[in-house]
Formats: C-alpha cells, structure tokens, sequence
C-alpha cells in the first residue's frame, strides 16, 4: 500500500476544521493625531483636534460617529475621507497606505473608491441636477459618454428625482438637493461613502427620508461612515463610535 | 459635456461679471484695432503728404567743387568742367534696385545758366509730370505750366503745336498765340510734353520782368513764359523751369542731366539700403541722402507708430489687470465649489484649466468682437478725420484670428495667479468646518 496515497486519502476523508477566516477592513485609521492653529489664537499655541484616534471600518459596515461639537468627529471624518491629512498615526485603505501616498493616488481614491456628502449639499448652482450627478465624469476634455449620462439618470431615479434632472439646484427643495448629492457620490460606483452630518440642515421629515436612502445605500454593499449628532439617526447603523476631547470614548 | 462645460455655465451664471469683462475688453480691443487701422491710414496719407514735399536722394555725378547751388546740386564749377550722367540709363539703372517699389518719383535735371535781359538766370530742364509729383506745393498763379493748358478763357484752339526740336517763335504771332503754341498737341501724353514752354520762379519774373506770352532766349531759340510760379520760398523762386528735352536740345546735350532727384519715402522703409543699392547699380555716381528730412519724416511716422504702441499697451495692460482682479474675487467667491471639485477627485491642474479656460474664452470672445468692431469704428473715424476716401482697410481673417488668439493668450496669461490660487485650494479648506 502507497503510504502517501493512504496519507491524502485519509486527510481528505477527515472533516474540514472550522476556523474562522480573518475579516481585513477595508478602512483602517491607527493613532490618528490632528492638530490646527486656530486664526484667534492669543499664544499662537496650536489645538489638538484628534489625539490618537484608531477605527477600521470593514466592507459592507455603517459606522456612525457621534459627539458633541468640538469632539473632533468632523475632523476625523476628513482625515478618513482624505479630505484632511493627518499629523501623525497611519490611515490605510485596503492594505495600501494613505498616509505616504501621493496626491495623484488620492485624487484617483477620491474620484474612484471614496464618495462624499456634506451637511450642505455642496451643489454646483449653475449646473442642473442631472449634470452635478455627472460631476464626477466631467474632470477631462473627454465628453460625457452615453453609457455614465444613463449611469446619472439611474441614480437620480434611485434617488427619486427622475423627473428633476433638468433642474437648476436653486429649483429645489433641501432634501432634494440633499439628495442629488447622494446621487453624485453613487454614480461613481464608490465602495466607501462618507456622510457629514446629512441630515443636519434638513428637517426630521426630509432627515429621515435621506437616513432610509442611506440605509438602502448600505443594504446594497457599501460601507458608510457617518458623522451625526442625532443619536437615533446613529442607531440605524452596524455599530456606534463616540467621541469627545479628540478621543474615541 | 466635459471640464469646459463648468467653465462656460459659470461664465454664463455670472453674466453681468462676465458681460463687463467682455465689455471692457473688448472696448480695448477696438481701441486698440481702431487706432492700429488709423494709425496705418494716417501713416500713409503722411507719407505721401511728406512725399509731397520732395526728393530726399539726389544722384549727381561725382564732382570736386561745389558752390553755387540747386537743389544741392553745385551750379558754378558746372559751367566750365560738370561731367553729366546719361538720363535713360540711370534712370534704368534705378529701376533695377530691389527696393524700387520704395521709390515714388525719379526727376532728372539739367541745369543751365544763360542771360536774360542782361541778367544771369539759371534755366533747369525738368520732367514736368514728374516735378509735379515731388513738389506738391507749386501753385501756378499766372497761366499754366507747359503742357497743360491754361484757364478756361485762355482754352487752346485747334493747330496747337509742339516741337521735339527747339522751335523758333512766329514773330507774327500775339501772346495768347505763342502760349498756345507752347501747350501740348492734342492726344499727346501731357509727360512726355516737350515743347518750347518755361515756367518762371516768382522772384526771376519780378527781377526780369516776365509776363505769361513773354519769350526767352536760351541758346540759338527761345522759350516762352506759359506760366509764372507763386512764392514758393524754394529755390524754385529764382530759376526758370522749361522741359529738359527741350533745354536738352537747346544746349546740345541731348539725353544728358546734371542730377536726378529721387523720392523714396515708407513708414518704417530702409532708406540706407535704398542708398546703398543706388550706389550697388550706380557706381560712378554719387548718391546723398537729404538726411534731416528723411529723418525728420521717419520720426513722424515712428513718433505715430510708438504713439499708437504706448496706448496699445496701457489699454492691454489695463484689461488684463481686470481679468486678473476679476478672476481673483472669482476664485475666493467660489472656494466651496473649488473643495467640491477637489473632493470628487478633480487633480489640481482641472482646477486650474477651469480658471484658465474662463479667462481664454473671455479673451478669445473679446478678440473677436473687437476686431469686428474696431474694424467698423476705425471707418467712423476716417469719415470724421474726412480721410476714409481713398483709404484702403483690408479685412483679413488671419488677421481676425490672430487677434482672437492673442488675446485669448493675453487673458489667459493674466489668470495665472489666479488659477494656481484657485488650484493650490485644499478641499479642507474649502469645505471642512472645524
């Protein structure tokens, strides 16, 4: 008898052991510091926005972010975002480091993977809701193909604004704008969305018709780190992170 | 739609900003295309007015001793050892040089000296037509010049006659009779008259008490007095002028001139070369430039010209001080959007071609309605300064597109600071509340 014929025959005989694989978050920020010298500042010293902040995020996740004013959440959303780089700890999306990457590898992060909306919509007033879904697509000399113009239409109709393309900003509603915005940061095919306060300048009734089109959003697969002052907004998501002081609590 | 789209909406969305930009510039534009077509019209109607004036070369034969003088041309050693050039070959000569386009008028002289009633007087034979051209001043106050004819009341009858040959003056005939016989023949070219006739400079008729229908003597025939010159403060004032085939003839020196003078005169036109291509094609012979004068009429062109680039100048540098400031105040009003941008992922350099784009469409737009305009307006200004007849504006479209495109560089150029301003723009700082 083949010994090693019985070896792999046994081994494939015998049940499979049921470890559990690691989970690698697609988001990861460890001892991010930040800090800023604020214009009014009598001594020039500078304040410590975020002391040591870690959080990963992983696929699929909804994070929220919660805290008083002045806790640093915003700010950490922005050095999550990219929007913001930070003093010090390290930040890597996807195994890949953003800490050390270069500006053409973050503009193609932020025009590809990561999607943002602000409090404030942020809306081009002279382009119509159609054409600020485009934005994205719209950084070159290349025109706007037919397919990424359909990508838009689709997106708006998700949003529930199909018949609103056409429309200057100023022609519509808070929510509305609100969501053109959302429309902007899907139509890219974004993994991660990261959401500044959406629901801070609307109403609760338009608050919470933008929360369930986030809710929706996430139920598709995309991870969404929000940064909220209303704790009921904050319990619709996967997990709840606190903040004050620049430090996760 | 595409990176232009956000240029020109704004553009659009920001028209009255947009509208006065394109006012102001294009206002400079048409300052600017209006003076340049004005300045060029106006040039050359000065040119020609300065052309008006007289020759500003004179070609003679190479001489030693000069002291009295015509027209710079030496008379007193001329009567006893003046060597003479060969008029039909010089003037061949001449109209060989390359830069014969820049010569307006050729006038060959022969200066003779004879006695009238006593008195020495300087005859000099000239081409009529030609003498006509260079001195634009003359103005004939008694009769006519020969070969054209007098006033109306003295309108020559039928038998007019010119000689080729000096021709001695019927004794029978009256004054009116002789002027008549020194007009030119009916169907002959008035330039190449070359009858008997003598114009006579207003001091010399004075002094020698000249009258129109008076004859002269010059050598074995006469000439007689077709016209009397009004003061022209010139050393035309005290010679009689009579056509140089006939004085030619008279003296028996067929062909030959003591010195031709030459009228060459451009904006910007190389006189020196002239000069020098004269004395390439004229080797014996010597050439002088009346330099004060071609100075003098090339400083009035520059001075015009420098003028006219002065103010070019202020109004472009004007214009793009506005675009410049107005795209500055752009860039700080519009800082969010900018974030927005940069936060989908626009690189910097997007940015900056947006900013760009918008002053260059400013520019290129500017370009082109000013052209336009200044083309219409410079006529306006013609009509006023009464010079549009006879002026010539050609429109040409590369000079259209050429504008266009300058000017499009201009403001585009004048954007710059603004545009890496508007590119060196953190997201953060545009959009993040901290």
């Amino acid at each position: 008898m083949n010994t090693a014929a019985t070896w792999a025959e046994a081994a494939l005989a015998a049940p499979l052991p049921t470890v559990p694989l690691p989970i690698v978050p697609l988001l990861d920020a460890v001892n991010i510091t930040k800090s800023f010298t604020q214009a009014d500042s009598r001594d020039g010293a500078p304040t410590q926005a975020l002391k040591g902040v870690s959080l990963s995020v992983l696929p699929g996740e909804f994070v929220s972010i919660v805290g008083r004013s002045g806790s640093g959440k915003s700010t950490f959303l922005s050095v999550l975002s990219t929007l913001l780089r930070p003093d010090s700890g390290q930040l890597t999306y996807n195994g890949f480091d953003l800490t050390t990457a270069s500006e053409a590898d973050i503009d193609g992060l932020r025009h590809g993977d990561f999607a943002v909306i602000f409090q404030f919509h942020y809306l081009l007033p002279y382009l119509t809701a159609l054409e600020n879904t485009l934005l994205p697509f719209m950084r070159g000399l290349r025109p706007v193909s037919g397919a990424q113009r359909r990508r838009a239409l689709e997106c708006l109709e998700r949003v529930g604004l199909a018949d609103k393309g056409h429309r200057l900003p100023g022609q519509l509603s808070g929510g509305e704008q609100q969501r053109v915005a959302i429309a902007r940061a899907l139509v890219k095919d974004a993994r991660i969305l990261f959401a500044d306060e959406p629901t801070g300048s609307l109403d609760s009734a338009t608050g919470a018709t933008v929360m369930e089109l986030l809710g929706q959003i996430h139920k598709d697969g995309l991870s969404v780190v929000m940064v909220t002052h209303n704790e009921q907004y904050a319990s619709l998501s996967d997990r709840v992170v606190r903040m004050a002081d620049g430090l996760v609590v | 739609m595409n990176i232009l789209t956000i240029a020109l909406r704004n553009a659009r969305k920001k028209w009255v900003r947009t509208l006065l930009l394109l006012l102001v510039f294009t206002l400079g534009v048409v300052s600017i295309v209006s003076l340049n077509f004005v300045s060029r019209v106006v040039g050359e109607g000065l040119e020609k007015k300065l052309v008006s004036f007289g020759a500003n070369i004179l070609v003679s034969p190479k001489s030693e001793k000069l002291t009295v003088s015509y027209g710079g041309f030496a008379l007193g050693d001329m009567l006893f050892d003046v060597s003479y050039l060969d008029e039909a070959d010089t003037i061949k000569r001449i109209d060989g040089i390359a830069l014969r386009q820049n010569i307006s008028v050729i006038a060959p002289k022969l200066v003779v000296m004879d006695r009238v009633q006593g008195m020495a007087v300087a005859i000099v034979g000239v081409r009529f037509a030609q003498e006509k051209q260079l001195k634009g001043y003359w103005e004939v106050a008694q009769g006519a010049l020969p070969g054209e004819e007098p006033a109306p009341a003295k309108k020559a009858a039928d038998g007019m006659h010119a000689a080729s040959t000096p021709t001695p003056v019927p004794a029978e005939a009256g004054p009116m009779g002789l002027v008549q016989a020194a007009m030119a023949p009916l169907g002959q070219p008035k330039d190449t008259y070359n009858g008997n006739g003598v114009l006579v400079g207003s001091a010399a008729a004075a002094k020698l008490n000249l009258h129109v229908g008076d004859t002269v003597p010059l050598g074995k025939t006469h000439m007689l007095v077709t016209g009397i010159l009004a003061p022209t403060g010139s050393e035309d004032d005290n010679v009689l002028l009579a056509d140089l085939s006939f004085v030619q003839n008279a003296v028996g020196r067929p062909g030959k001139a003591n010195f031709l003078e030459v009228a060459a005169l451009c904006s910007g036109c190389p006189i020196d070369d002239i000069v020098n291509q004269l004395g390439a094609a004229l080797p014996n012979v010597e050439i002088k430039t009346l330099r004060n004068i071609v100075e003098q009429r090339m400083y009035s062109v520059l001075f015009v010209k420098k003028l006219i680039l002065s103010v070019s100048l202020v109004i472009l540098l004007t214009g793009c001080s506005m675009v410049g400031i107005s795209m500055l105040s752009a860039v700080n009003e519009r800082k969010k959007e900018i974030g927005i941008l940069r936060s989908l992922g626009f690189p910097r350099r997007a940015v900056f071609s947006i900013f760009f784009a918008e002053a260059a469409s400013v520019g290129l737009l500017a370009g082109l309605i000013g052209y336009l305009a200044g083309f219409a307006v410079s006529f306006r200004i013609l009509q006023a300064l009464d010079m549009a007849e006879g002026a010539t504006l050609p429109f040409e479209p590369l000079h259209l597109a050429a504008t266009a495109v300058i000017l499009a560089l201009l403001t585009s150029l004048a954007s710059l600071v603004p545009a890496w301003k508007a590119a060196a723009i953190e997201p953060s700082e545009a959009l993040v509340t901290l």
